[in-house]
């Protein structure tokens, strides 16, 4: 049974992710980082499994699922961006400011 | 009626007025595929959805007359009045959206249909959380309400600020929605359950594990970005300021009480033995929430912004009552969307109509000297800042009585003072608004002569005001309402604890 390192390396993976979108400036990194987060979190469902059953694996379905639909999104909005800006760097747009 | 989630005619009976507007919804994507060009195409896209709306009410008010319920425990819908009485609520806003846009898109020459289609498939998502009993159903439907609003925030696509307040939306939602599912991920982990009721037997009398400790607090950092309480409030300005105008009035309205809801239900019937590990962090967000909201917004000078900072501030008193955890809290909670939600569509309404076509946001000097022009209409305005000041003999005065005294009642006296020491702020920045619309001269002749009001905005902005004067004056059925479905909550986790 791996599940003690599993959680592990998902909680830092899930913290890796956290601290790219907290840090960095370019829409689609800030994009990718929400991305590994969520896959993080899929780690730790497919660990958790081991314990409980195969609910995790259902659960990392809708996940997939639900980051998909987020990524056709997401990359919509980010090209709507870049045709006022020219760029996707968020040096004008204060995500922390309100 | 008990009808048994198991089965899939129960399963479909229980999920009755999703699936009639997921389908109707359908429809009108479809109807809109073939008519998408010109501005009777837009209209009708919008009475079609207004249809919609009408026919999933028509379903929710077949469930609640003939009082389903479900057999045994809950699988993942909840069957009782504390969904069907926040589903009408929820309709409610859709439908007030709906008729809300329909000018307004043709105003500013929005003419795509589908917006229409995005505000039904947001309002499944929000039943569907109000609906959930289940920690997945949650994170499922919140995912589904939000992916159709940050498309509808950016809807105004040539104009920068709405790009970019999608895109800002887009990022800190998705951010917080990764907290949230981590936080379904721990509480998993730590309960081996992802059903309410079945985490709440889970944890009656067992000790609190740290990961259980971790999930509950990714779980409210989660909501606290939803509903926008402070730290976690850094996007609604901005995003509240560049969204289309109606959609503005949507997100501070719908997505905000779907998100409330959908707490009080997780806290109130998951965790209701680890109170004391919930109840200090949701109690320093409400002050947090309630003093920098109320603070901030006095110094804007925008009309939009203001409300977003004061939408802000009013997540704080809710919160408020959600700190209580009892049955009357969570009436009070229901109450008090009830009468914020009313306000708060019928300024948006307000706003919508005055907006000058293609500006970047209404200013509060814009409405100098409106009270000449457009009488009623300052008057509803007004009455619904009123409202959301807590001016007495309104709705909102009643609603934030009830916030306060779910507090008095736990015997806890910080929250209440914060509630009444930030409306008290609040005065300085809605009666500004109501003074600069009557008492100030109009800045040029035809400052006014671009306000516009449709006969369906006004039929919502009067039945509003209506309802929170009458409420007001006479608010005992709502309150009835209100308390007897969150008494519907907790018997079923009393009930399991008693098992």
């Amino acid at each position: 049974m791996l599940l003690g390192p599993s959680l592990a390396l998902s909680a830092i993976l899930f913290s890796l992710g956290v601290a790219g979108v907290l840090l960095r400036r370019n829409a689609i990194v800030l994009f990718m980082c929400i991305e590994l987060m969520l896959n993080a979190v899929n780690l730790t469902f497919v660990a958790l499994s081991r314990l409980y059953g195969a609910g995790g694996y259902v659960m990392v379905f809708f996940v997939m699922t639900v980051a998909a639909a987020e990524a056709a999104v997401g990359l919509a909005i980010i090209l709507a961006i870049f045709r006022h800006e020219q760029s996707v760097d968020l040096e004008n747009i204060n995500l922390l400011r309100g | 009626m008990n009808l048994d989630t198991h089965t899939p005619i129960g399963a479909a009976l229980a999920l009755l007025p999703e699936l009639v507007l997921t389908a109707w919804s359908l429809v009108v994507l479809l109807v809109v595929a073939w008519r998408h060009t010109t501005e009777r195409d837009s209209q009708l896209a919008g009475w079609l959805s207004f249809v919609g709306v009408a026919l999933s009410g028509v379903a929710l008010w077949w469930l609640w007359s003939h009082d389903a319920r479900s057999d045994g425990v809950p699988h993942m819908i909840a069957l009782d009045e504390f969904r069907y009485a926040s589903a009408a609520l929820i309709l409610g806003i859709t439908g007030a959206t709906t008729l809300l846009s329909i000018r307004y898109l043709t105003r500013q020459r929005l003419l795509a249909p589908e917006y229409h289609c995005l505000v039904l498939f947001a309002a499944v998502g929000m039943l569907l959380m109000a609906a959930a009993s289940d920690l997945i159903m949650v994170f499922l439907g919140l995912e589904v309400m939000s992916v159709s609003v940050y498309v509808l925030a950016g809807f105004d696509r040539f104009r920068r600020s709405s790009a970019e307040a999608a895109l800002k939306y887009f990022l800190i939602g998705a951010f917080a929605s990764g907290f949230l599912l981590y936080g379904i991920a721990l509480i998993w982990g730590a309960t081996g359950q992802t059903n309410l009721t079945l985490i709440a037997a889970q944890l009656t009398g067992a000790p609190t594990t740290l990961l259980l400790r971790l999930g509950l607090g990714m779980l409210l950092i989660g909501f606290a970005f939803k509903v926008s309480a402070v730290p976690f409030h850094m996007w609604a300005p901005d995003v509240y300021d560049g969204s289309p105008t109606p959609i503005t009035g949507f997100m501070a309205t719908g997505v905000k009480a779907a998100a409330f809801v959908a707490l009080v239900r997780v806290l109130n019937e998951g965790f209701p033995s680890a109170k004391e590990l919930w109840q200090p962090i949701i109690g320093a967000l409400a002050v947090a929430t309630i003093l920098f909201g109320n603070i901030v917004a006095l110094a804007q000078d925008s009309l939009k912004r203001m409300l977003a900072y004061s939408s802000v501030a009013h997540a704080g008193y809710i919160l408020v009552a959600v700190w209580a955890g009892t049955p009357f809290g969570s009436g009070a909670v229901l109450f008090y969307l009830a009468s914020y939600c009313m306000a708060t569509i019928g300024s948006f309404g307000m706003v919508a109509a005055v907006e000058h076509v293609g500006s970047r946001t209404v200013l509060i000097d814009d409405l100098e000297g409106l009270f000449e022009k457009r009488p009623w209409g300052s008057l509803s305005l007004a009455i619904c800042l009123l409202s959301l000041l807590g001016f007495p003999a309104t709705f909102g005065f009643v609603g934030k009585w009830y916030l306060i005294a779910s507090a008095l009642r736990e015997g806890h006296w910080i929250l209440p003072v914060a509630t009444v020491i930030g409306s008290a702020i609040s005065a300085g920045y809605y009666l500004p608004v109501v003074t600069a619309m009557t008492f100030k001269p109009e800045r040029s002749v035809d400052a006014h002569r671009q306000v516009a009001f449709s006969r369906a905005s006004k039929a919502i902005v009067a039945a509003v005001v209506g309802a929170t004067i009458l409420f007001g004056i006479w608010p005992t059925p709502v309150l009835d309402g209100a308390l007897a479905s969150a008494r519907s909550l907790t018997n079923l986790v009393s009930g399991m604890a008693e098992r």
